[in-house]
């Protein structure tokens, strides 16, 4: 009987099969750069009949297999083990059909998240969603991952602008969990609201239709530095209890905004400030000119030591520039960077703040925060050297009481980054025994035979009272870059 | 047919731990007709009795309340707070998101789907599990909370909602345009969804009369006296209409339609029969007999909408309509045999 990769080459053609070792150095981790591991093999499919063809290969064979967009994802989400083959989606980028009267698109899940809005911007329309890496990241990787991003305070998160997807599920069999028309026609159970967001692990899309939303007419951009990042906090709970509901509420932190101002991504944010609130509305000139009165309120009741506004599209520009490139500039501090992602009720930023920062005292460890404030969702990061073992031990503890303090707020161990292979461990922080096991039926309904991103986004029964799984693959990683 | 009213959900997760035979879960009754009545060896479980408000976070805009508690209740207790649940539907809590009859009141609005966080439910052998979180934002887990919307009460009990809220515009005004030909309120309604900001509800009715557009305008006082100029609309009464009836031999057929395909759903339902779209795309027709039905269902497939006979007094007539995807039918039945698998949930 042929190999698995002869058949494969067969169907795609040998230059859309790759097997050489060095050849799959790319795919060996995603964002997630602490966790890596080489595949067995990368393909490359071009339609949805490809995607089909190869995944009836590859269920009929027992191959595990992983799809991956652009491999921005920050859990190790699409990180494939060494027996599994790599579905890689990234050739399937072609916009299928813009309909500016029903107002949505139907794209290949290749797409790149702004490119999508590029396409529709002549007809006044965008795609909502804007993760972080929406430069790079697709429209499939979001769906995955149910990506949000700085303007999902406003308008929600990908699960709510996806209304159809074609799906070729893990036995190769196709289904259609939607409706241009919406993502639930009655009668139908939501299948796409439990898709999207479940990590790969359900099935692949390979045709996804997605709301179109008009342009606003005015964007306002202010920005207002604080001495005190409490009262950065007050002063967003004051915008939102005057019943705004601004497009982005974003804070940076005093060692965020020093480490841009030294970046490439200088933005020109105060560096002697504790903290910097970035606020952008949307709408009709009119109504946001009284919203930026009473943001600008809000700045000055809660002691903003200085504000600003945007006067054009370069000075927004630059404004979100140091937002935009927060964790790249962190890139300067240290060789490595453990970009945290949890979630707090709003009301509770302040106690979560300080608890961070009471966590990094105790464990000997710098943290920055760049954060959704509006959401609740925070980043913490924490720049270290992974060649100092003892140094990456107290970030990873530091890192795993952050995200429970998370859950003891009432909150949750991730906003947006996904449970990939990285938060396995940590969930049993929300979830119980039961939870667990209904989630797997739920999977199982999907893929009864646990092929389709193995090991991802749900611990194996029983792994919710485990150890830290974290530690062990930085531990491995170490091992494996120790001098013999 | 016995029932249950269970006044918590550790009594009704003792009850289904006894295995006491197949189940129907109903809120208030208030969708009755349109779920048909249940075999006579079905234990109906009201849930009405499970109705507190757990939870007002006014700070954090979410709540979280138990399933039988009224829409009615939760809106009233939300109001002081400037805050609301936005979307359409009434009935109780669980009952509106089981059955997420109406969708959005306008393109792009806020439907059931988009505002539960989390659920506490009951599998049908009595476990207990948790799903999504009270915060406004978690992908942990996967999200076993949607897959209540819509269910209709057939893969688990929610007994407990975790809400999100918005808050209440500071100005706000219900409109009427009625007596329109077909093309003049389409025409109307294109108008209203070219705006960038929307209506925040809208609704087309045509029956014998001819055509209305009914919606709600919301905002600052002076952007929605603003849309009312400029549409030529006049404010008027809440008119809003959530479902329609149809008296024997009367059916009801609903589904899901785009906009430009409503032009051709006006065409195929009769002048005597009524319409009524919703601007989030979910519509209603009730047509005077069986016949009437399988015409629009007919002209339904021709536009490639989704439609569905939701009431009728021949239960053999329940359901029939579009062919739902063949891969997507097996899901669902995988997921009912998943979730449920020996049928308790009927």
């Amino acid at each position: 009987m042929a190999s698995v990769e002869k058949r494969l080459s067969d169907l795609l053609g040998a230059r859309r099969v790759l097997t050489a070792p060095d050849a799959l150095l790319a795919w060996e981790c995603d964002g997630f750069t602490v966790h890596k591991a080489r595949p067995r093999a990368v393909v490359l499919p071009e339609s949805t009949a490809e995607v089909q063809a190869v995944v009836r290969v590859l269920h009929g064979e027992r191959v595990p297999f992983v799809p991956r967009g652009a491999g921005t994802c920050l859990s190790g989400g699409p990180t494939a083990g060494p027996d599994a083959v790599v579905i890689d989606l990234a050739r399937m980028k072609q916009v299928l059909r813009v309909d500016a009267e029903d107002l949505f698109a139907v794209v290949q899940p290749g797409v790149v998240n702004v490119e999508l809005t590029a396409a529709v911007r002549h007809l006044g329309l965008h795609y909502a969603p804007d993760p972080s890496s929406q430069t790079v990241c697709t429209i499939g990787g979001n769906l995955a991952e149910n990506s949000g991003g700085p303007h999902c305070f406003k308008y929600g998160m990908t699960q709510d602008h996806v209304l159809d997807a074609v799906v070729v599920l893990p036995d190769g069999e196709i289904a259609r969990l939607g409706d241009a028309g919406g993502p639930r026609p009655p009668g139908v159970l939501d299948l796409l609201g439990v898709f999207c967001g479940s990590e790969g692990t359900f099935g692949i899309a390979t045709e996804i239709t997605v709301r179109l939303c008009r342009d606003q007419q005015a964007v306002r951009t202010l920005l207002a530095s604080f001495a005190s990042m409490a009262d950065a906090c007050r002063a967003v709970s004051a915008i939102v209890h005057k019943g705004l509901v601004p497009a982005a509420l974003e804070i940076l932190d005093r060692a965020t905004i020093q480490a841009v101002e030294a970046s490439v991504y200088r933005a020109g944010y105060p560096s002697d400030a504790a903290a910097v609130l970035l606020v952008e509305l949307d709408g009709p000139p009119d109504v946001i000119a009284e919203e930026a009165d009473e943001v600008r309120a809000a700045f000055a009741a809660h002691g903003a030591l200085r504000s600003e506004e945007a006067t054009d599209a370069a000075e927004r520009k630059r404004l979100w520039k140091g937002r935009k490139g927060a964790f790249g500039a962190m890139g300067r501090l240290s060789t490595d960077l453990y970009v945290l992602d949890g979630v707090v009720p709003r009301s509770a930023l302040e106690r979560a703040l300080d608890g961070i920062a009471a966590i990094g005292a105790r464990h000997g460890v710098t943290i920055t925060n760049v954060f959704h404030a509006g959401d609740g969702n925070l980043h913490p990061n924490i720049p270290f050297d992974g060649r100092d073992a003892a140094e990456t031990a107290r970030v990873v503890a530091a890192g795993r009481e952050i995200l429970q303090l998370c859950v003891d707020l009432g909150g949750s161990i991730s906003g947006e980054h996904g449970v990939g292979a990285e938060k396995l461990d940590h969930f049993g922080m929300m979830y119980g025994a039961a939870d667990r096991d209904v989630m797997a039926r739920v999977r199982a309904a999907f893929d009864p035979h646990g092929r389709c991103n193995p090991g991802k986004a749900l611990p194996s029964r029983g792994a919710c009272a485990e150890p830290a799984k974290w530690p062990q693959m930085v531990a491995r990683v170490l091992d494996a870059e120790r001098p013999q | 047919m016995s029932a249950f009213a269970p006044r918590s959900a550790a009594e009704l997760a003792d009850w289904l731990a006894a295995r006491p035979g197949r189940v129907r879960l109903v809120g208030s009754g208030s969708r009755a007709a349109r779920v048909g009545a249940p075999a006579a060896d079905v234990h109906e479980v009201r849930l009405a009795g499970i109705a507190t408000i757990d939870r007002l976070d006014a700070a954090d805009q979410t709540c979280s309340v138990d399933c039988g508690l009224p829409r009615a209740e939760l809106d009233a207790a939300l109001q002081p707070h400037g805050l609301e649940l936005p979307c359409p539907g009434g009935g109780t809590i669980g009952g509106l998101f089981a059955a997420d009859p109406l969708g959005a009141a306008a393109h792009g609005g806020q439907s059931p789907r988009s505002l539960l966080l989390g659920v506490e439910g009951l599998l049908a052998d009595g476990t207990a599990f948790r799903s999504g979180a009270r915060v406004v934002k978690s992908v942990a887990g996967f999200d076993v909370h949607k897959l209540l919307v819509g269910s209709e009460g057939r893969l688990y009990a929610a007994t407990r909602l975790h809400l999100r809220l918005k808050p209440r515009p500071r100005a706000e005004a219900w409109f009427c345009r009625d007596g329109l030909s077909d093309a003049d309120a389409l025409a109307a309604f294109a108008r209203l969804r070219a705006e960038p900001v929307g209506p925040a509800a809208v609704q087309l009715r045509r029956d014998r009369h001819g055509c209305a557009l009914v919606g709600r305008i919301a905002g600052r006082a002076a952007f929605v006296r603003g849309q009312l100029a400029q549409h030529g609309l006049a404010e008027a009464a809440c008119a809003w209409t959530d479902h329609l009836a149809a008296d024997a031999p009367g059916e009801v057929v609903a589904g899901l339609a785009r906009f430009t395909a409503v032009a051709g759903l006006c065409a195929a339902v009769p002048a005597a029969a009524t319409l009524l779209w919703h601007g989030g795309g979910r519509f209603e027709a009730a047509l005077p007999d069986a016949a009437a039905s399988d015409a629009l269902l007919a002209a339904a497939a021709a536009l490639g909408v989704h439609a569905r006979v939701v009431a009728t007094t021949h239960p053999a007539r329940r359901d029939r309509g579009s062919p739902i995807d063949p891969g997507a039918t097996r899901l669902a039945a995988a997921l009912r045999t998943a979730l449920d698998p020996h049928g308790i949930f009927v």
